[in-house]
């Protein structure tokens, strides 16, 4: 793979997560004042693309046509690159990754890379009916696949292969909402979850409990992106885009294979080991995709930071926690911050910069980090994305 | 949803298992535990279109309907798939053939919506999802599993498959357990 010429990530900023009080349009306008606030040395002028990851706003805000309507959100006005990227739950970042692939081409010089989500709805079985369109809807969705049941069926498989326990996925609960505790615009980050607690939350989807659940949540974020030679105008401590990759692998369920063995991650993160020249053990912490508990114990097994099956051991065993093998979710996770579609994968490289430049409080703040690593899967985990990030040194 | 008139409503058709698939009595249709709700917006309508002027693959539902549950076979490479198609992923030929699925299967994993169903499934709520390992063919098939409450339904239990009516005249599949 050729990265071409280098790109770096130079700062972002997201809004507070939850259920808000506000409309696509107003979250789209709070991501942008926040952006411009976390780097004052950009203006609207310097930015010639934006990339606006968004998963369903024609059903969540009934609004189309969303490139230019955030566009006009956040004050710019593309003349290199303007376009919207959907991928489901990893609509953020593929934004983040075409603007990457349009500096690293020479097509942009300096991207926004904006990913912004509305998902309460006055009618959540309404809400609940666009994610079942995230499947093949009138062959899996209309039996009534959504995501719970699906990742359920993860959950089973893997107790039944491996051994894996409730309380393995409370350790993961557990962990990323402690870590959401530290992050005041996480959508849990005043509410406390002990193993005990989430034990006694009602069950979603069996064996998911509402704990193991990531939340319907209103957010936005933006970060910046920009070619290697434009740097030093925005920031002194720069993270610079080393690896990526990304594998998909089928879409009707009846093609799922295995659902235990992730094949499609472990493909698409070896390809981006591979193109940072780094492998699993060099990296100091990574956001992946924690949509569910089960979600984040397969990840750990798949991006390579544990043997196959030994995944909910790693969790018990507090190896992806401060102080572990590596710290996985220090932001809170999707667990913890609630997983606004568009919003989290640009949120998650908000996490990357600022934990880079050390602006995240002790709780969570990874010592000495320089390898980071972000995943997202989408659907039914049919497809993987990963970008590997290498912090100033 | 159809543009058509609703058809006139009759009793499901009960599925014929495949020869080479053991016989067995089949239970009979679910009854709806509710009276239909009035039908949703053709976006938030999740059932495929069926009739032969919006779909190619208007022979699934026929044949189901006559109680044959019927994928697309290639006639170049011989695979079975599903969902059916109308072009082969693998030869881009649209020479395919209909070809009856074995309606027999185990339960390969399930798990039951017990909150969160989409909108026209609520009143359903609590039901079992799963994917069976149907008898025979290379790929498992996800669907609703009835007969069954689901903190009794166990991995490999058995599964027949079989057709159902929808509110609005269009037919569907969906699994039922077999009494061990």
């Amino acid at each position: 793979m050729n990265l071409g010429r280098g790109v770096a990530l130079v700062g972002g900023a997201t809004t507070k997560f939850g259920v808000r009080a506000a409309t696509w349009a107003e979250l789209a306008q709070e991501a942008g004042q926040a952006l411009f606030q976390a780097i004052p040395a950009l203006t609207a002028a310097d930015v010639d693309s934006l990339f606006v990851g968004a998963a369903e706003p024609e059903r969540f805000a009934f609004q189309s046509h969303v490139a230019p309507f955030a566009a006009e959100q956040l004050g710019l006005a593309p003349r290199r690159v303007l376009q919207r990227t959907e991928l489901a739950c990893a609509s953020g970042q593929s934004a983040i990754r075409s603007a990457f692939a349009s500096i690293a081409s020479g097509l942009s010089d300096v991207a926004v890379a904006v990913g912004v989500e509305k998902m309460n709805l006055p009618s959540m079985a309404e809400a609940n009916s666009s994610m079942a369109c995230v499947m093949d809807r009138a062959w899996d969705g209309a039996h009534g696949a959504t995501a719970p049941p699906f990742f359920a069926m993860v959950a089973q498989r893997h107790m039944l292969e491996h051994g894996t326990t409730e309380e393995a996925f409370a350790a993961v609960s557990e962990k990323n909402h402690k870590f959401a505790n530290s992050n005041p615009n996480a959508q849990f980050y005043d509410k406390t979850f002990d193993r005990a607690k989430l034990g006694r939350l009602p069950l979603v989807a069996p064996p998911l409990r509402l704990g193991d659940c990531s939340s319907m949540t209103d957010g936005a974020a933006a970060v910046v992106l920009v070619a290697e030679e434009l740097v030093s105008k925005y920031t002194d401590v720069p993270v610079r885009v080393r690896g990526t990759g990304q594998y998909a692998d089928f879409h009707n369920l009846a093609n799922a294979g295995s659902l235990t063995d992730w094949v499609g991650l472990e493909h698409a993160s070896r390809e981006a080991y591979r193109s940072a020249g780094i492998g699993p053990s060099d990296v100091d912490f990574a956001e992946t995709h924690d949509c569910f508990t089960i979600s984040e114990i397969v990840e750990y097994e798949a991006l390579g930071f544990c043997p196959k099956g030994e995944g909910g051991q790693f969790a018990l065993d507090g190896r992806s926690s401060l102080g572990g093998d590596v710290v996985v979710n220090p932001r809170g996770g999707l667990l913890g911050c609630g997983h606004p579609l568009g919003a989290t994968g640009i949120a998650q490289a908000v996490e990357v910069y600022d934990q880079f430049a050390r602006r995240v409080p002790a709780a969570r703040q990874v010592p000495d980090p320089r390898w980071a690593l972000v995943h997202n899967l989408s659907g039914s985990a049919n497809v993987h994305s990963v970008m590997i990030y290498e912090g100033a040194s | 949803m159809s543009t058509e008139a609703p058809r006139e409503r009759r009793p499901a058709p009960v599925l014929a298992p495949a020869a080479s698939a053991e016989s067995g009595t089949t239970s009979p249709p679910e009854t709806p535990k509710k009276p239909p709700a009035p039908p949703l917006p053709f976006l938030l309508d999740f059932f495929p279109l069926e009739d032969a002027k919006q779909t190619r693959l208007s022979a699934f539902f026929d044949n189901l309907r006559a109680g044959r549950l019927t994928t697309t076979r290639c006639r170049k490479d011989g695979r079975v798939r599903w969902p059916p198609r109308v072009v082969c992923p693998e030869c881009h030929t649209s020479e395919l053939d209909w070809v009856d699925l074995p309606v027999d299967g185990r339960i390969y994993a399930f798990s039951a919506v017990l909150m969160g169903a989409p909108l026209g499934m609520e009143s359903e709520v609590p039901f079992v999802v799963g994917l069976v390992e149907v008898d025979g063919v290379p790929f498992r098939m996800f669907g609703r599993i009835v007969g069954t409450p689901w903190d009794q339904c166990h991995v490999g239990q058995k599964v027949r498959a079989e057709p159902y009516d929808l509110p609005d005249g269009r037919v569907f599949y969906r699994f039922r357990t077999v009494p061990a």
